[in-house]
């Protein structure tokens, strides 16, 4: 990494832990310059690298199995018509 | 009045007529209503309580459109107005105490050991054989406060900030519990890995 290039993860002077990187990551709350620096970040830092590898992987999976299965039609149904009605 | 009807009324209002209430409704807050009721599910645990609670945020939203701004997010606004509901009408009802301490919390994520802290020892192929309710019950049995930023977060994709309105806590709070959330929800499937003859070993 070019060592003149300002740490993007330094907020009020202070340098975010693996942790707190690891975590905007994770999420996409981040820039593109903090992106960059963490994918850089994790070629030399093993406990980010497989905290990363885990933690993605349990959020795809959280998002593919709990999502049910939807609302219940005569639920969907029976606000439609409820609202429906409120026309005066 | 509830308090929570009532900051709806203190919103700036827009006069919309029945045909944009119509329109609104059916257009930008029903696309929404399998999210929500999961959302319901998810907090409540009972199919006919998320029936309920979804049904009682619709109308609530209904009847407070004129707080909604239009070209807002309104999934996040009706996120919020179901979360506030639960926490009235169903939270009190349930015995489940709200035993967590939040300070606790923030100070274990702001303190510096928190990267040498023990993470549960989990490994992705342990997840790979998790297919059938595994993750699905992990998650429910979290505390709900723990449980609901998990949904909003990995489920259905809010922004920190936007958690933070809906939930009514400062973004540090998000984090903070997010990052605990995640390191329970890892406890319990270690437990199932471990369960389903996942040993420790590492490569």
């Amino acid at each position: 990494m070019n060592p003149s290039t300002p740490n993007p993860f330094v907020v009020n002077g202070k340098k975010s832990t693996c942790m707190e990187m690891l975590q905007v990551i994770l999420d996409g709350d981040c820039t593109s310059e903090q992106k960059e620096y963490f994918k850089q970040h994790m070629d030399k830092c093993m406990p980010c690298f497989k905290g990363y590898e885990l933690d993605m992987a349990i959020k795809q999976l959280v998002k593919s199995k709990c999502c049910g299965d939807g609302a219940p039609s005569d639920l969907v149904e029976q606000i439609r018509i409820t609202i429906s009605q409120k026309i005066s | 009045m509830a308090e929570e009807t009532q900051e709806l009324q203190e919103q700036p209002q827009t006069h919309y007529s029945e045909k944009e209430k119509q329109e609104i409704f059916h257009g930008e807050f029903m696309p929404h209503i399998h999210s929500m009721y999961n959302f319901g599910y998810r907090l409540t645990l009972d199919g006919d309580d998320a029936k309920d609670l979804v049904q009682d945020t619709y109308l609530k939203a209904y009847r407070f459109i004129d707080s909604f701004q239009k070209g807002t997010n309104a999934k996040a606004w009706l996120f919020r107005i179901l979360k506030n509901s639960f926490i009235n009408d169903y939270r009190k009802k349930s015995k489940e105490p709200n035993k967590v301490d939040y300070q606790e919390v923030e100070t274990y994520y702001n303190s510096e050991d928190v990267d040498r802290q023990i993470t549960p020892d989990l490994r992705v192929e342990a997840l790979r054989d998790m297919i059938g309710d595994e993750i699905s019950n992990a998650l429910n049995a979290l505390d709900v406060d723990f449980r609901t930023v998990i949904i909003l977060c990995d489920l259905e994709g809010f922004k920190y900030e936007e958690m933070a309105k809906i939930l009514d806590i400062p973004i540090g709070t998000v984090r903070s519990r997010l990052h605990r959330a995640r390191q329970l929800l890892k406890e319990k499937l270690s437990t199932y890995a471990k369960s389903m003859g996942y040993k420790n070993t590492s490569i």
